[in-house]
């Protein structure tokens, strides 16, 4: 008898469960949200090992929108943001783009990631909804489909301006290079800087590799020891470029580091310290509230106030996503993806926080100028400002 | 087909669905090699990768039709599962787990080495295939087989050695062989559901195969109630479920499906449906209901 | 690679492997005791780690830090013991082991929401000289790492062989039922086991986000991991050899990523995992497992 009670017990909490889902709507158009709103969905990761990347990203989101409400709304209608958490899964990155599309998003901003954003966009796609993703820069994006977008610097454009100017104006003639070999941004970033150097006549005598979550790197730092170079070019995160870095300084080693913008992030002095000092990183973005105007500097100031932290290149990117999207709808006045997706193609020489875009013809970003920024005094100090060629 | 089926169902619950009915026949193979053979797999998400890989690859590379990937894949699955199948013969127990847990690890380094891969980048560009029906069809397959399988000479010989194995092999089995043959087969499951989920999400990436994803599915078998199909399914359904079921807790999703496990395993620690025969209780709640028509009144 | 590069990646690699090895020192005796693997034992790790960092922060020195870290953890292992593991343990033996698993995602998800996913830097607390060895050179906490997790093993050793408790222990982990029966407390010997083990990984969390500088809520999953292959290399239920698997693991994974295969670098700590497995079942220093007919 007290087995079947148990037993009882266990098939009202599993009922409850999925009345509780069900009640508060895992899915259907009704979402309580009123109709005269515009809605935007945010794809990314809450929880888990991307949570770095989709948290920030989405802050910037909400500032946008606040922004974009406080100016009276899009076509007179309101924004609101639909937010879920992937937990850095794939599979639940398809759940969740499907899940955003029922709800009835126009457009996604999302993922931070490459992979990811790979799933989304296929989902995105046949769907018929506009994603920009504000932070993939692998290969094979928006060559998903018309409705595919993104807003990052990219790498292939920015890796060889960033080495015409090591080998032009620094003089580096011997370089390590060290890669994070489970980070995709990285294994591809590496592949493009020794296109690169090779193309410069500059010399690789070193390669080292890490692990994105590795915290000791004295191995690879100690086989670096035995070589001759001018500098490192790390392309991997922040996190472990900075704490890399520490362990250079440790060993006695007196080089920088060049990295992309994946480096680009306060963590980097945080965890690095003075090991960073006079290392140098480019990107589309640069959270210099010292040397930032405009815009730039009035997103730099509303960020700081409301979250208590710089705005890394995620959030720029977050908030230059939504406002692309909010800007391509108002050109076309209407919030019919179909439509803006066709003004969002046109968008040329775009100012936003995060840098200068035009579309190309191939609907990649292009993003103009290339800042090469380097750490001074536990802050970012701007070295030089690349053209992009196009 | 699947435009077909959106036009009644939500798109977003037919992707629940469809994931569901993969985390089913990966579940089932599991069930196959712990619940039943009792041999501890921690590196079940190692053969569901190798089948993906496997079946994405010949349908990229090869453009071979789908149901021939996904049966290549699940070949190549029960491969591995034969690979590691035979160090069981010298392992046991958590020692057998750790091992596996090893394989798991290592496969996952290599895919995300090799170049045909794609490495850490991942494998993209991958026909969209699976379809619900697809997938229901061969939930259903496995369910059938596994549950002939189990109540056959071959299964009966697995369940021998789960419960001791040296008595088992003093009756004339040889467990080695049945102990590898259940890991074949289990793995090959894993490498057909690994397939589907390739083909579903059209790209692949080493990060979603690790350790955690492999003690995903041990916790499908184990919370449902180990060694009974039926607690396999329940299992994996409400812990797939959950999570999107949770969704309204946002931040706090995590900690609940955490605290969910926990109290789920206190409740019922053999597992939702462990101990319970649901063939018996069925017929014993029918016949308990005829006793109360006859005696009303509760006597 | 020549000899003084050798010997740079053995000091290393034994840093590393200490800190390993203080983690692995929890898996092994509460397995040797209760035979579970406990998943949640890396998140009582980073537990320690933030302990430790909030602590340093509020100004205190290292060895405050440390051993706040300790109580905390302590505190933290014993109350998951009771509430989870303690109503499953007659119940199957992966029972306690999903319980674990789910103690472990809850923890990691609690410290996201309270600390963020980003790592936070840990303050300079000791001046870091580099000292020149002979051929080496070591740092302050290098020497901080080694003579500590030295300490803690010895005590541990000490405790385990020549106390009352620690004879209990022993009783315990031997035959749990016949230790009850002989008059001793089996759920008291079970706590402090878990407490002894939180101790160690609590002063191993510290230690690490000292020397590796970041604390972040994942930072458990892969060290946890990783100690418990240790655990198992050395003889999963021997406290000696949870210290030399840690080592051994240690030296091995530097000296794999210093050979150029750094990106095989975890292939190499699961392989040699299985090579031991097959060729010593027990590990290293374990007790052969009897088959009894």
């Amino acid at each position: 008898m007290y087995r079947k009670t148990k037993l009882t017990a266990v098939a009202v909490i599993v009922t409850l469960l999925f009345l509780f889902g069900i009640i508060t709507g895992c899915g259907g158009g009704n979402t309580g949200v009123q109709e005269d709103t515009i809605k935007i969905g945010f794809l990314g990761a809450k929880t888990g090992g991307h949570a770095a990347y989709g948290i920030p990203t989405l802050n910037g989101m909400k500032l946008a929108v606040e922004d974009i409400n406080a100016a009276g709304g899009l076509l007179g209608q309101q924004v609101v943001i639909i937010e879920d958490d992937h937990r850095s899964q794939s599979s639940e990155g398809a759940t969740v783009t499907q899940k955003l599309i029922t709800q009835g998003v126009v457009a996604i901003v999302g993922d931070p990631t490459t992979g990811i954003t790979k799933i989304a966009a296929e989902i995105a796609q046949g769907a018929g909804v506009v994603l920009v993703s504000a932070g993939a820069v692998g290969e094979g994006v928006v060559e998903i489909g018309d409705y595919i977008y993104r807003d990052t610097l990219l790498d292939k454009l920015a890796a060889p301006v960033v080495t015409k100017y090591l080998k032009e104006e620094l003089g580096w003639e011997k370089v390590a290079l060290v890669t994070s070999t489970n980070n995709d941004y990285s294994v591809g970033l590496s592949e493009l800087f020794r296109t690169s150097l090779d193309e410069y006549g500059m010399e690789i005598v070193a390669e080292q590799s890490i692990q994105d979550g590795d915290q000791n790197f004295s191995a690879q730092v100690t086989a670096l020891s035995k070589k001759e170079f001018d500098g490192i070019i790390f392309t991997g995160y922040y996190t472990e470029g900075g704490l890399f870095m520490k362990e250079v300084r440790a060993q006695g080693l007196d080089q920088v580091m060049v990295g992309g913008d994946g480096l680009l992030a306060s963590v980097l002095w945080e965890l690095g310290e003075d090991a960073v000092e006079g290392s140098m990183v480019y990107t589309g973005f640069a959270a210099d509230p010292e040397g930032a105007t405009g815009k730039t500097l009035e997103f730099i100031n509303k960020y700081q106030e409301k979250y208590g932290e710089l705005p890394d290149m995620f959030a720029a990117q977050g908030y230059d996503a939504v406002m692309l999207i909010a800007d391509a709808i108002k050109a076309a006045e209407s919030a019919d993806p179909a439509k803006f997706k066709e003004t969002l193609r046109q968008t040329t020489n775009w100012e936003g926080v995060s840098g200068t875009i035009t579309f190309g013809p191939d609907r990649e970003p292009i993003k103009s100028p290339v800042y090469l920024l380097e750490v001074k005094d536990g802050g970012w100090a701007i070295k030089a400002v690349l053209p992009v060629e196009i | 087909m699947d435009d077909f089926l959106k036009q009644f169902i939500n798109p977003y619950y037919l992707q629940v669905l469809m994931l569901l009915g993969i985390y089913l026949i990966a579940a089932l193979g599991l069930h196959l090699i712990t619940g039943v053979t009792g041999q501890l797999s921690f590196g079940h998400a190692a053969f569901l990768s190798v089948g993906a890989y496997g079946a994405a690859l010949l349908n990229i590379h090869l453009d071979l039709p789908f149901l021939l990937c996904l049966l290549a894949g699940g070949l190549l699955a029960a491969l591995a599962g034969v690979f590691v199948g035979f160090p069981s013969m010298r392992l046991s127990g958590d020692y057998l787990g750790i091992a596996t847990l090893g394989f798991c690890e290592i496969i996952r380094v290599v895919f995300m080495n090799l170049e045909i891969t794609g490495g850490a980048r991942g494998l993209a560009g991958i026909p969209r295939e699976t379809n619900l029906l697809t997938v229901y069809i061969l939930v259903i397959l496995t369910i059938v087989t596994i549950y002939r399988l189990q109540n056959s000479r071959f299964g009966r010989a697995l369940v021998a050695i789960r419960e001791d194995e040296i008595a088992a092999e003093c009756m004339g089995i040889r467990s080695i062989w049945y102990k590898v043959g259940a890991f074949a087969i289990g793995s090959f499951c894993a490498g057909v559901a690994g397939g589907l989920y390739a083909h579903m999400l059209q790209y692949l990436n080493p990060a979603d195969f690790g350790f955690v994803r492999s003690f995903e599915l041990l916790c499908f078998i184990v919370l449902g109630g180990l060694g009974s199909i039926s607690g396999a399914i329940l299992g994996t359904t409400i812990l797939t479920l959950a999570p999107e079921m949770l969704r309204f807790s946002a931040e706090y999703r995590m900690m609940m499906y955490g605290t969910l496990m926990v109290a789920m395993m206190i409740f019922r620690p053999r597992g939702l449906l462990g101990g319970v025969d649901l063939r018996r209780l069925i017929r014993s709640s029918f016949r308990s209901r005829d006793r109360d028509t006859t005696t009303p009144a509760g006597g | 690679m020549d000899l003084q590069t050798l010997l740079q990646q053995m000091i290393n690699g034994i840093t590393l492997g200490s800190t390993y090895a203080l983690i692995a020192l929890g898996y092994t005796m509460v397995y040797g005791i209760i035979k579970l693997i406990n998943f949640a034992h890396g998140d009582v790790y980073m537990l320690g780690a933030f302990v430790g960092l909030a602590v340093v922060l509020m100004g205190a020195n290292i060895w405050l830090a440390i051993f706040v870290a300790m109580l905390a953890c302590l505190c933290v292992a014993v109350t998951i013991e009771r509430v989870a593991y303690r109503p499953l343990r007659s119940s199957i033996r992966l029972a306690p082991l999903i319980s674990s698993i789910g103690v472990s995602i809850f923890l990691q998800t609690l410290m996201t929401l309270l600390k963020g996913p980003q790592p936070v830097g840990f303050p300079q607390v000791v001046t870091n000289t580099i000292y020149t060895v002979g051929l080496v050179k070591i740092s302050t906490v290098q020497i901080i790492i080694l003579v500590v997790a030295a300490v803690l093993m010895i005590g541990l050793q000490l405790v385990i062989k020549r106390t009352k408790m620690g004879k209990a222990m022993r009783a315990t982990s031997e035959d749990l039922r016949t230790a009850s029966l002989m008059g001793i407390n089996v759920n008291a010997v079970i706590s402090f086991t878990f407490a002894l083990g939180a101790v160690m990984a609590a002063a191993g969390g510290v230690l690490v986000g000292m020397y590796f500088n970041s604390v972040f809520p994942l930072m458990g999953v892969m060290a946890g991991l990783k100690a418990f292959c240790a655990a198992v290399v050395g003889g999963i239920g021997s406290v000696p050899g949870a210290v030399l698997g840690g080592l051994f693991l240690g030296v091995a994974e530097v000296l794999g990523v210093a050979a150029g295969l750094g990106s095989y670098r975890d292939a190499i700590a699961f392989g040699l995992l299985i090579l031991v497995l097959l060729f010593r079942p027990s590990g290293l220093l374990g007790q052969p497992e009897q088959r009894k007919v």
